[in-house]
């Protein structure tokens, strides 16, 4: 608070200084008049040794459709374009003002050429406003990538006008029912091309991503009805076991991979209550964390790897709290409400996201990791669970009960922009939002 | 909510009739105990592990139900490659690139860079016209928040309300020439102010702020040069950075966008101040 006033009475300093000695005082703009930037998308030129305008139309279409799923930009209907519809070189500058005046803040071209292993992607990003360009690049791929690359100029649209990246490329992993067993799915994170990662016909359940998103660790019941950790991995046909130096008689019930990806916290119950402890990824150096004989469980990583939230019972009933990584420091963050859990904290370590129970059914709130604010996020008559952070922080994916059966959301953390990404398949839940495609 | 696996279904079903969790153990026991008896229907697993083992998916590899056959484009990915080649622009590409902006920029610096900018405004209270004496923390403020307030509803000579208002925070009608009175502060004449006003106005509709920006405490401060008719006359310049370049750039192209401002009293410089919301 003393930190703020200096600022101000900085601040308010400057401005009077400022304002003195040109004889006028500041306007002062506080209100911005919009919260989505405009883009045009010129059909990228066709350079392929064979013509494919059903490649190039794909992608203007994947990458308009990406951008406007952002939440940040909107398109502008090509018809409006004074400029030409078709990139026709990436030599010189376009014409600014043909693209101002329509309104757009962001004008991509590029285009599409036949390389030696397949198709470049070669494209722009200008600001048209000031007429300068903010990225020039290129991908590799076939035609089969032209989805994944249209998401990915998209998420670089997003990059070059807000400093973090868009989401589009990213993936979201869930637990469905759809087959018939709770499986572990993956799609992508506006709800498209949904993959089973799991065909073991079990249950299984809490998927986590690792950091460089190459696996998920997920819990199943498959061998004998113990719960315990495997490991998806990217392009494997086999999941691999955890935590194999751990105590095969202990039920383990969740994973999740510190942020570097180096520990494992785990919920394992040795003697009758979960806890929660740390080890590496093979089980060495496995370490107890909390010792309580309530519940421990619902471990969630500070993007920082320094703490750990988590849910326990000891006082009575379930509530939020944080320890640092070495089982240190547990504090309690919720005291509103009689059932606070599924705490997760956002990739800027600036809020644990976490459900509530309210009449019978769960709302999801926002608390900072100090918990001295806690903000309702989704309110709902009925319930919404599992929150997860999307890697920008821009997002929460969570399930949600609203149309009867189980499915996945997303909506923006500002509370607009709710979208459904899973319908009439199943129950759909635990949502876990993947990292950036990058890390990979 | 690990052990709740077993709640979870059940939630939603038994919400109604489950007893106050305050015997949250037993819950858990029972929770646990559901579980055991889940899997033992398919006791069959370890037969069914066997033949999933060979199935099993990756998280790409299994799409059967996705499109093509080659579904696993995990390792031809799309994007390693060009990250390197990231900054490799082609010919002699675009003029007007003076400082191509790679995409990583500067990624946002620390906190305020203040000091940069402090010494530009710095030496001007020499210069002030005004007598500018030792203006305390209140003035400062009251001022600071008159500018930031509406300055529409002008009554320049309210000395009274001036100081109600101010200790209302001044919401309503503040002045920029809070001062009057006891001639400290910045005088605002009425029309100045009503052009200031119709400026943050038309400022503010070409003004984009990106979900996420809001929160910030984000402050930039530009000094434009008009001519009589509100035309910018030469690029908006910054004087106190934000420390985060893109929220200063979304700042100086709301600033480019708006030109030509509506005409201002007289022509010259002028400094706009970019604050989303009011953190006062």
């Amino acid at each position: 608070m003393r930190r703020a006033s200096g600022a101000l009475a900085l601040a308010g300093l400057l401005l009077a200084a400022a304002a003195s000695a040109q004889d006028h005082p500041a306007v002062v703009v506080t209100d911005p008049g919009a919260r989505t930037f405009k883009a045009a998308v010129q059909g990228f030129g066709d350079r392929q040794t064979k013509p494919g305008p059903e490649h190039v139309a794909e992608l203007r279409q994947g990458i308009g459709a990406a951008l406007a799923g952002s939440g940040v930009f909107t398109t502008i209907d090509p018809k409006a374009y004074l400029g030409p519809d078709t990139t026709a070189s990436l030599d010189g500058s376009p014409t600014c003002p043909d693209w101002s005046q329509i309104g757009a803040d962001a004008l991509v071209d590029g285009v599409v050429v036949s390389g030696e292993q397949g198709l470049t992607v070669e494209f722009r990003i200008w600001d048209v406003v000031r007429c300068r360009r903010l990225l020039h690049k290129r991908y590799f791929g076939d035609a089969g990538d032209l989805d994944r690359v249209g998401r990915r100029i998209a998420d670089d649209v997003v990059l070059a006008f807000t400093g973090q990246s868009g989401v589009a490329a990213t993936e979201i992993a869930f637990i469905s029912d759809r087959s018939g067993r709770k499986e572990v799915h993956v799609m992508n994170a506006d709800g498209s091309d949904v993959r089973a990662g799991t065909h073991n016909r079990s249950i299984n359940a809490f998927p986590q991503w690792s950091p460089n998103g190459n696996e998920i660790v997920y819990t199943s019941y498959r061998l004998g009805g113990q719960p315990t950790l495997y490991l998806l991995t990217r392009g494997r046909n086999q999941p691999g076991p955890l935590l194999q130096r751990v105590d095969k008689g202990a039920p383990i019930y969740r994973g999740v991979f510190d942020p570097a990806g180096r520990r494992l916290a785990f919920v394992m119950s040795v003697d009758g209550a979960p806890d929660i402890f740390v080890s590496a990824p093979d089980g060495s150096g496995s370490r107890q964390l909390t010792r309580h004989r309530s519940i421990d469980i619902s471990p969630s990583w500070s993007p920082d790897g320094k703490r750990l939230a988590f849910v326990s019972d000891r006082t009575g009933s379930p509530q939020v709290y944080v320890m640092d990584a070495d089982g240190g420091n547990e504090r309690r963050l919720t005291y509103q409400g009689s059932y606070n859990t599924a705490p997760a904290w956002s990739p800027d370590g600036g809020w644990i996201a976490y459900e509530t129970r309210v009449a019978g059914q769960f709302d999801i709130w926002l608390t900072d990791p100090d918990g001295r604010t806690a903000v309702p996020l989704v309110t709902h008559p009925r319930s919404d669970e599992g929150p997860s952070w999307s890697p920008d922080g821009r997002w929460l994916a969570f399930s949600s009960t609203r149309r009867g059966r189980a499915d996945i959301y997303r909506i923006g953390i500002d509370g607009g922009n709710l979208q459904r990404l899973t319908s009439d398949a199943g129950e759909n839940t635990s949502p876990t939002w993947g990292p950036f495609p990058g890390s990979r | 909510m690990d052990w709740a696996l077993a709640l979870y279904d059940e939630r939603r079903r038994e919400m109604r009739r489950l007893l106050v969790l305050s015997v949250l153990l037993h819950a858990t026991a029972v929770a646990l105990f559901v579980w055991t008896p889940f899997p033992q229907r398919d006791v069959v697993l370890p037969g069914v592990v066997t033949v999933d083992l060979l199935a099993p998916s990756a998280l790409e590899g299994a799409p059967p139900a996705a499109k093509a056959p080659a579904p696993a484009p995990a390792p031809k990915a799309p994007a390693p490659p060009p990250e390197q080649a990231r900054p490799a622009p082609p010919p002699p590409p675009t003029p007007p690139v003076e400082k191509t902006v790679v995409l990583p920029k500067e990624p946002a610096p620390a906190p305020k860079p203040k000091p940069q900018a402090a010494p530009k405004p710095a030496p001007a209270p020499k210069p002030a016209p005004r007598p500018e004496p030792q203006r305390s923390y209140e003035d400062v403020m009251k001022q600071l928040r008159q500018e930031a307030g509406e300055i529409e509803e002008l009554t320049p000579q309210a000395p009274a309300a001036q100081t109600a208002r101010a200790a209302a925070g001044a919401p309503a009608g503040a002045v920029a020439g809070s001062g009057l009175s006891s001639g400290r502060g910045v005088r605002v004449d009425p029309e100045e102010a009503a052009w200031m006003r119709r400026a943050r106005i038309h400022v503010r509709q070409s003004w984009v702020l990106a979900p996420g920006f809001r929160t910030q405490n984000l402050e930039t401060h530009v000094q434009v040069r008009l001519d009589a008719t509100g035309n910018l006359l030469d690029e908006p310049r910054i004087v106190l950075r934000s420390g985060n370049p893109w929220y200063d750039d979304g700042v100086l192209r709301a600033l480019q966008k708006a030109s030509p401002l509506p005409a201002p009293p007289e022509a010259g410089e002028w400094l706009f101040v970019f604050r989303p919301e009011d953190w006062l």
